[in-house]
């Protein structure tokens, strides 16, 4: 099957299968920043926008994705950089294997959500795992990123 | 799973077609894809057929199929209707990442043990619409199951309730151990028991102990409890012993009484 999705701004002319997941087909088209963690909807690894709504890409088939906008880790670089500084500053960042989901997920909450608490920050993340971390790290850096963008 | 073939249909009388005539199976929220074994020859993606929905009407409330549980949990539509339990209900499943994907109708079609927003949506009294016009009480189409291919169109509420959820689970985002929802629907109490580890099932009995006041007294509140422990088959399994789980549940409908009684 032949899908089109506009990843990151650019049309792209993909070639799936019907049973494919988007995580897959993302990688396969070079997009490897979609990282392939457990696989099973758990981790948060796979994180993608699609439509601008944070997605598990490891449990969305391709074919329904078909014709929608999709941003990956890279279509929000300069957003991303300037979080990292913050995550950088709580030594919030080991491995970085989870960062591209986790930064997605931390972006998207920032659009949704005003002002949010920590219990609403740390329930909007649950579904984003980080094995090395510790998470309080990463909540600190996420405060003091909210407070800087917003102010 | 594997897929041979793959349909998105446009209106709900291909859709039925397909899933009745052709042998299709339907995907909703499509997220027990990646973990399932299973070969399917033609998968009908519900996606295009509108049923993303929460609409009031002067009495009820229905919800389109593939509706996703973010949707139910920011709706601020069914907050002023039944409180937060459709916040509490589902806030534990995974994270907003996987809320975005799943959906009611998956979730109702699959009767899934584990379930908490069938849970939910047995204490409330809902009706299940199946395509073309069918419409069943929820609590008893999970219990029997439908006697032939179908396709979950709606999920139809009533216009109000007071209601609360109460759970265990061992970490936040497991399946739970066991649950509970009960509600007060003006005129009856409902309790609804869940992830026994077997689908939900209504307590009838206790039920019918809480009587037809909105105010019972705190020893009914304790005798309905502990009836529910009574009437309600539980089984083993890797989170919890039988036992185990007819211990917790007393308390929990306890808890959930007081918070919708006050």
């Amino acid at each position: 099957m032949t899908i089109t999705l506009y990843i990151n701004g650019n049309e792209k002319i993909l070639d799936c299968q019907p049973g494919d997941m988007l995580t897959e087909v993302l990688r396969k088209a070079g997009y490897v920043e979609v990282k392939k963690g457990c696989d099973t909807a758990n981790c948060g690894a796979c994180t993608v926008l699609i439509e601008d709504k944070p997605i598990l890409s490891c449990s969305y088939l391709a074919v329904r994705a078909d014709g929608k906008r999709i941003t990956t880790i890279q279509g929000v670089a300069e957003e991303a950089k300037e979080f990292a500084r913050f995550l950088t500053a709580e030594g919030a960042d080991q491995c970085g294997f989870c960062a591209p989901g986790f930064a997605l997920t931390v972006l998207s909450m920032k659009r949704e959500l005003r002002n949010p608490s920590e219990a609403e920050i740390r329930h909007y993340l649950s579904g984003n795992l980080c094995r090395c971390s510790g998470y309080e790290g990463q909540i600190r850096a996420i405060k003091k990123y909210l407070e800087a963008v917003h102010d | 799973m594997e897929i041979r073939e793959y349909a998105r249909p446009k209106s709900m009388d291909q859709a039925m077609h397909l899933i009745c005539e052709e042998h299709g199976t339907a995907i909703g929220g499509s997220a027990w894809l990646r973990t399932s074994t299973k070969t399917v020859m033609l998968g009908v993606d519900l996606c295009d057929l509108g049923l993303e929905y929460i609409r009031e009407f002067q009495d009820h409330i229905e919800i389109g199929a593939m509706t996703t549980y973010r949707e139910l949990e920011t709706s601020p539509l069914l907050d002023s209707r039944f409180g937060k339990i459709f916040r509490t209900t589902v806030s534990h499943i995974v994270g907003v990442q996987l809320r975005n994907i799943i959906t009611v109708g998956g979730t109702v079609a699959g009767r899934y043990g584990f379930s908490d927003l069938n849970t939910t949506l047995c204490a409330i009294g809902a009706r299940v619409v199946f395509y073309p016009n069918v419409e069943k009480d929820l609590s008893s189409f999970i219990e029997k199951g439908y006697a032939s291919p179908f396709l979950i169109e709606k999920i139809i509420l009533p216009s109000s309730a007071r209601a609360a959820y109460q759970q265990m689970r061992i970490s936040e985002s497991d399946f739970p151990i066991i649950n509970t929802a009960v509600a007060w629907t003006g005129t009856v109490w409902r309790i609804a028991v869940g992830s026994r580890p077997a689908a939900t099932r209504i307590c009838r009995n206790a039920m019918k102990i809480l009587g037809d006041s909105a105010n019972p007294s705190d020893e009914q509140i304790e005798a309905a409890a502990a009836e529910t422990s009574k009437e309600t088959q539980f089984g083993s399994d890797i989170r919890a012993s039988a036992n185990y789980r007819q211990k917790i549940l007393p308390v929990l409908v306890k808890r959930a009484l007081l918070e919708v009684r006050g």
